[in-house]
């Protein structure tokens, strides 16, 4: 853009548009130009007032911003004026001077002649290396360093080694301020121009020193005295620019009318602050059910007082396990404290968090509304009759019986009720009277004796033992000859039963009749190899199928030995978990096989599994059946006693936990309605019964008796319990090798 | 084959929601929705099984019911809380920009809420309200003791103090006031009004700070349901009784430091409302509600007869119309109380005595004495209460009013020359401490004077609301016997035989057959204990075990056996409550040992 002649022309309208949206943009395109213009700073004064002609450009929301702009231009055309005369103080340039000519009587303006001496110009200077702007390595090798205006050659000056080089450095001041010339091959002072150049470079400034980065801007169109008073276009003006608008004008009175009659509001009238209560009851309220209302505090005990009696004071323990405890711990929130009059009393330092805390249960805590149980506890324990009236029931211990030195581990009680058999770790069997306890007989075995079983059968009269790897059939003596000789017929028939068809690895032995003694056994069955222990004997009613459970062996380690017949069986082929106790049902062909966590009971005549009952308990350790054959017992190494009902579900009728220590052994009584189960800790505990023929009515079960004596041996206790089949007595058999017989 | 349920649509799962969820449903802050929490007042619940309600994850939540949720949902003040929000976002952005014009309009035009039909939402009848009001007095009186700052408003100390002075107004007003309590928290009074008992607490006159753990805008947002609740408790209690709501105050009075005194109680209706409607006499159909009707009415006429007296008696002048009108006043309780016994249940009977207990007598305060809570009291159990000027102004007595019976008061005793004047003043009057007054209203009849002397240590102050049942009681006195038997035991442990008696008690306690008890008496003869101090442990250790073995023996054997077979659940309700009991019973037990042990340690000391 030419300036002078934008400045001489009437501009367009359009430029002036655009210069006044970009004032900056003006004034860097002075600035750029200001230097060789300075001289119309005084021409465009006859341009003036030509912008101020169309005010109506500008919008009315936009005259704050045309105000804006305007002073602003103001104070950029006195910064402008002010700069003008700053600039000639600083100017390097000569000086111009404004003269009246004497030919033409205008002003005119003069520069100062240019003098061409060492100031004027640079290209003047005498250089005494004439080359030119050349690479000089092209002269490394050459004793001249080029040619001088005369054609002759300009030496090498003299250079000293590093060492003088230094030693100049060291003794010149304005060493460190020169540079080295390649021109003359010499080190050349800087000027103090270049010097300034560098610390400009140096510092990031412009390295020109006479830039001006604030310079004023120069005001070309615009200010005062360039107005334009003329318009751009010889053009009419369109009328719409100077008759109001009327669409403006149905637009306004739109609003007006609104705002009279009052359908817009001009300014909202302010919510009162003021807060008037009303009677809000008064009308009725909303069917809606209020909300329960909050629990109140408690109300304040006499500890609170600030003169309690002095028992309400704490101790110094008591304090110290207050101060101690967490806040959310304690039972109260405060120390009861005593003060002697009203006025030492202090404010209370955490009134403000209580009021809080109060306020978060209000609106944080979960509310649950609770029946405020107001009964004695001790009607929560169940009615039952008294044990008084439940007698007979063993009561003492009568008389007990020791064995020297190991656990007693099993007991079997004569079918009539007149003698018991005990059998220890030691491998020691013990005859003795239920009545006196006096030893009449002893079998010694080797190793120790699982389990102990009296055949059921009155007319005759043996018993089984069971160690290891064997079951021998020994019959007692001062039997009645009658019963003797029909015992020995049954154990050691003269002829033998035919061989079943299937051979078997139990081998059935009797000695022969010469060697018959009390000591020895009559009948011997040798279980087969690393069948283990039998830990477990129970006979069928008849008394001709005895069930033993070892503790090794396949199939579970369950046998069925059939007397008459001479042959032992294994009823599973397989069976899950381990076997810790067989039954006969009482009165049918069924058989209860408890395995760790199950019952299972089996129909032998049909081959198949009845029922599974699932006690709950995480090891079964001993179980009974009643005598009507309904119900069954079932004890667990985790203290447990199950009752269950056959008639009704898989699950335990009752479960009952009362020891502390794992049930041993269980039993009911045959006729009795009584049964007895003890444990690890010690004790044996009896129980009344009753089961009831119709269905309706659930068994009652009455705890009778807490029966102790017996003393806990490397944490085992009762290991048996055993009734005696006639009368309401209990024999008991402990770790601690003694037996005990409990009468009523 | 029943009908396929989809997981998640019905039970708990649909019944409760979870605050997150609540807050996304409601699509407010979390900030906001606490702020409807409680100005709605609902709180989250528990549900049966958290996994049920919370999608199968046990997550730690806090589960509300849907219900409630939904219920917010629809709220007018949500609706303003987002109203909020905008012009909140349009202020900021204006001050941002420097449009200081839309920004004052926009501040001007902010939305503000009403919290009315909230209040009747949740107290859907006066008494609902009026039973809910314990909370909001404690609130309104600790507010009107704490400083102001920036969170919290000069305007709203004002209102509180202003809410609080209107309260004591009234109760003092409709002599409601039945019990107070001075703790070490502060001071509980508790108040019967329309046979609902409000209990309120004001901490004592000290400044009270708020710690930083606390959260001011929970307390804020409570305060401000709470302001609204009490102002429309108050307006219909006041325009139930007769008189203007609120009552002007006078706010020369009030710079003075007048407290109470400066609200103006005025007639709603100027005219006397004489109590038309007293039931004549007909013998035994007279219940106790209608007396208590009629003593209302009595006690209201009464006041209503000296309204201006009772509420403008800063001006000395009407000093002596009162002072006129307080025989009248009790001459009309003399005809309610000459009519009690005949009709009412002698239960009753002291409450309705206390209603004027103070009214005979006239109090000063002395200076010490902390003015408003005792001029509260006073006034409401009809007694008249001057004070010096240094415990604010407007008070009705003079010091040297010889109408005064009591002066309260709370500094050891100085000794001091007196003028003959001053000497006749003090034998006049009595003086007690400020205990005196609080025991005598908790009593309900006037205490003797003389255990509350002034400097005199004083009895212990017992709370008024009682204790649980079985709890230890402090002032009872040990029976005659168990007094003896102390004796007996104090005069054994002066003759220095205890090691010997304590022997005898072992072997008692060892056995109880005679022979066991001719052993423990040749014992007790080697050991040098007289025959009657043996007799006499004798006695007390069959008595008390005699009970405990046949306890023992008979019924807790089968008991404890009978315990086996409960259900798992008894059991442990059961266990529970043998706990609880077992712990009330050690406290008092040892409550009442220490007793014990303080009262020997100060027989010796004598």
């Amino acid at each position: 853009m030419a300036v002078p002649d934008a400045l001489r022309k009437p501009t367009k309208r359009k430029q002036v548009d655009e210069e006044d949206a970009s004032p900056e943009d003006l004034q860097a395109t002075g600035s750029l130009e200001m230097l060789s213009d300075e001289e119309d700073a005084g021409d465009t004064s006859s341009d003036d007032g030509q912008i101020d002609e169309f005010p109506e450009i500008f919008d009315g929301s936009d005259s704050d911003e045309s105000d804006f702009d305007e002073d602003e231009e103001d104070e950029s055309q006195e910064d402008d004026e002010e700069g003008a005369e700053s600039d000639d103080s600083l100017h390097i340039f000569p000086k111009a001077k404004i003269v009246v000519s004497e030919i033409t009587s205008q002003p005119k303006t003069v520069y100062p002649e240019i003098e061409p001496d060492y100031d004027s110009d640079s290209s003047t200077e005498e250089d005494p290396n004439r080359v030119g702007n050349i690479p000089m390595h092209w002269y490394d090798d050459l004793p001249h360093i080029g040619y001088d205006m005369n054609g002759k050659q300009v030496l090498r000056p003299a250079r000293g080694d590093e060492l003088d080089k230094f030693l100049a450095t060291v003794d010149d001041s304005s060493a460190w301020t020169s540079a080295f010339d390649k021109n003359t091959q010499t080190e050349k002072p800087l000027t103090s121009e270049e010097l300034d150049l560098i610390r400009r470079l140096y510092t990031n400034e412009n390295p020109d020193a006479n830039y001006d980065p604030y310079e004023p801007m120069t005001e070309w169109f615009t200010g005062k005295g360039k107005e334009e008073i003329m318009p751009l276009s010889g053009a009419l003006q369109p009328k719409r620019r100077w008759v109001p608008s009327k669409w403006e004008k149905q637009k306004v009175m739109k609003i007006v009318r609104a705002i009279r009659q009052s359908r817009i509001l001009p300014s909202k009238p302010k919510a009162t602050s003021k807060f008037e209560p009303y009677a809000i009851w008064s009308e009725p309220s909303s069917s809606h059910p209020p909300p329960l209302p909050a629990p109140k505090r408690p109300l304040p005990t006499n500890a609170e007082s600030y003169n309690p009696p002095e028992e309400y004071l704490p101790t110094e323990e008591e304090r110290k396990a207050w101060e101690a405890l967490d806040p959310e711990d304690r039972e109260r929130d405060y120390l009861p404290q005593k003060y002697s009059s009203l006025r030492l009393v202090p404010a209370y330092d955490s009134f403000v968090k209580e009021r809080f805390h109060r306020q978060l249960d209000l609106y944080l805590a979960p509310r649950v509304q609770r029946v405020k149980l107001n009964i004695d506890p001790n009607s929560l324990i169940p009615k039952l009759p008294s044990p008084n009236s439940l007698k007979p029931f063993p009561n003492y211990k009568s008389l007990q019986f020791h064995h020297s030195k190991s656990r007693a581990r099993c007991i079997s009680i004569s079918p009539d009720g007149a003698w018991v058999i005990s059998g220890d770790e030691s491998g020691v069997v013990s005859l003795w009277e239920i009545t006196v306890g006096r030893e009449v007989k002893k079998w010694k075995f080797e190793g120790k004796i699982g389990a102990l079983a009296w055949c059921p059968r009155m007319d005759v009269s043996y018993f089984a033992v069971g160690i290891e790897g064997a079951v021998h059939f020994i019959i007692p003596p001062n039997v009645d000859p009658l019963v003797l000789s029909l015992t020995q017929s049954i154990l050691a028939p003269t002829t033998l039963p035919p061989p079943p068809a299937t051979p078997s690895n139990v081998k059935w032995i009797t000695p022969p009749s010469n060697t018959w003694s009390l000591d020895t056994p009559i009948l011997t069955i040798n279980l087969p190899p690393s069948s283990g222990l039998p830990t477990h004997f129970c006979w069928h009613r008849r008394g001709d199928y005895l069930a033993s459970v070892s503790t090794g062996g396949t199939q579970g380690g369950v046998w069925i030995h059939q007397l008459t017949r001479r042959h032992s069986q294994a009823p599973f082929k397989k069976i899950k978990g381990a076997v810790q106790s067989v039954l006969f049902h009482p009165l049918k062909p069924h058989f209860f096989v408890a395995t760790q966590q199950y019952v299972r009971i089996y129909n032998l005549s049909e081959q198949k599994l009845v029922k599974t009952l699932v006690p709950g308990i995480k090891w079964i350790s001993s179980m009974d059946v009643h005598s009507s054959g309904d119900h069954l017992i079932v004890g667990g190494y985790d203290r447990k006693l199950c009752w269950f009902d056959l008639e009704l579900s898989e699950k335990p009728y009752k479960v009952l936990r009362y020891h502390s220590r794992a049930i041993r052994s269980l039993q009911f009584h045959p006729t009795y309605p009584l049964f007895a189960s003890s444990s690890d800790d010690g004790s044996i505990q009896i129980f009344h019964s009753r089961v009831y023929n119709d269905l309706m009515t659930d068994p009652l079960i009455v705890p009778l008796k807490i029966l102790r004596g017996h003393h806990v041996t490397d944490g085992l206790g009762v290991l048996q319990v055993k009734w005696c089949p006639k009368h309401p007595w209990l024999v008991s058999s402990a770790a601690d090798g003694s037996v005990a017989v409990w009468c009523s | 084959m029943g009908r396929l349920r989809v997981k998640g649509k019905a039970g708990a799962a649909k019944n409760y929601t979870t605050r997150s969820s609540a807050v996304k449903k409601l699509q407010c802050s979390l900030a906001d929705f606490r702020r409807l929490c409680i100005l709605k007042g609902i709180f989250p619940r528990e549900p049966r099984s958290r996994k049920k309600a919370n999608k199968g994850s046990s997550a730690p939540t806090s589960f509300y019911y849907t219900k409630d949720i939904a219920y917010l949902a629809h709220e007018p003040i949500l609706k303003k809380l987002r109203e909020h929000k905008a012009i909140a976002k349009k202020l900021s952005r204006a001050l941002g920009r420097g449009e200081w014009g839309s920004a004052k309009n926009l501040e001007e035009s902010k939305p503000t809420y009403r919290l009315d039909h909230i209040i009747k939402e949740r107290y859907s009848t006066f008494i609902d309200a009026l039973r809910d009001i314990d909370d909001a007095l404690c609130m309104v009186f600790l507010f009107s003791s704490l400083p102001s700052n920036s969170r919290l408003p000069p305007e709203l100390v004002e209102n509180c103090a202003r809410l609080a002075a209107e309260w004591q107004l009234y109760v003092m007003h409709s002599r409601a006031l039945r019990k107070v309590f001075l703790s070490i928290k502060g001071i509980y009074y508790q108040a019967e009004i329309m046979d609902q008992t409000v209990t309120w607490l004001v901490p004592y006159m000290f400044t009270q700070n708020v710690p930083t753990d606390v959260d001011i805008r929970v307390m804020l947002t409570f305060l401000e349901l709470y302001q609204t609740l009490l102002s429309f408790v108050f307006f219909k209690l006041f325009t139930d009784a007769g008189l203007v709501y609120p009552p002007a105050l006078d706010t020369k009075k009030d710079e003075d430091g007048a407290g109470v005194n400066a609200l103006v109680l005025q007639d709603s209706s100027r005219q006397m409302v004489l109590p038309t409607s007293v039931p004549s006499v007909e013998g035994r159909q007279i219940t106790g509600k209608i007396v208590r009707q009629v003593i209302k009415t009595i006690d209201v006429s009464s006041e209503n007869s000296t309204p201006d007296v009772e509420m403008s008696n800063a001006e000395p002048t009407t000093v002596e119309p009162e002072e006129e009108f307080v025989p009248q006043r009790s001459a009309f309780d003399k005809t309610a109380h000459a009519a009690l016994p005949t009709l009412q249940s002698i239960s009753t009977l002291p409450q309705t005595l206390s209603i004027s207990l103070f009214s005979p007598y006239v109090f000063f305060l002395s200076r010490e004495t902390p003015r408003p809570i005792f001029e509260f009291i006073v006034r409401s159990f009809g007694g008249r209460i001057g004070w010096p000027p240094s415990s604010g102004s407007c008070s009705p007595i003079d010091e040297y009013d010889p109408s005064i019976t009591h002066v309260v008061v709370d500094r050891p005793v100085v000794t001091k020359q007196e003028t003959p004047e001053q000497r006749e003043l003090r034998l006049r009057r009595k003086y007690v401490q400020p205990q005196w007054i609080v025991d005598c209203v908790n009593a309900g009849k006037i205490l003797l004077e003389e255990s509350y002397a002034q400097g005199k240590p004083l009895p212990p102050h017992l709370s008024p609301f009682g204790e649980y049942e079985g709890a230890y009681i402090p002032c009872e006195e040990p029976s005659n016997k168990e007094r003896i038997q102390e004796d007996q035991e104090d005069s054994a442990e002066e003759s220095e035989a205890e090691e010997a008696g304590e022997a005898v008690n072992e072997i008692l306690a060892e056995s109880h057959d005679p022979a066991s008890l001719r052993a423990a008496e040749l014992a007790a003869e080697a050991a040098g204990v007289d025959y009657g101090a043996f007799e006499a442990t004798i006695k007390k250790a069959s008595k008390k075990q005699g009970k405990v073995k046949k306890v023992d023996l008979v019924e807790d054997a089968e008991g404890d056996m009978n315990k086996m077979m409960m259900s798992n659940k008894q059991r442990k309700l059961y266990e529970k409550m043998k706990y609880s009991n077992k712990k009330k019973e050690t406290e008092r037990q040892g409550l009442e040992s220490r007793k014990r042990e303080l009262q020997k340690q100060k027989r010796k000391a004598l």
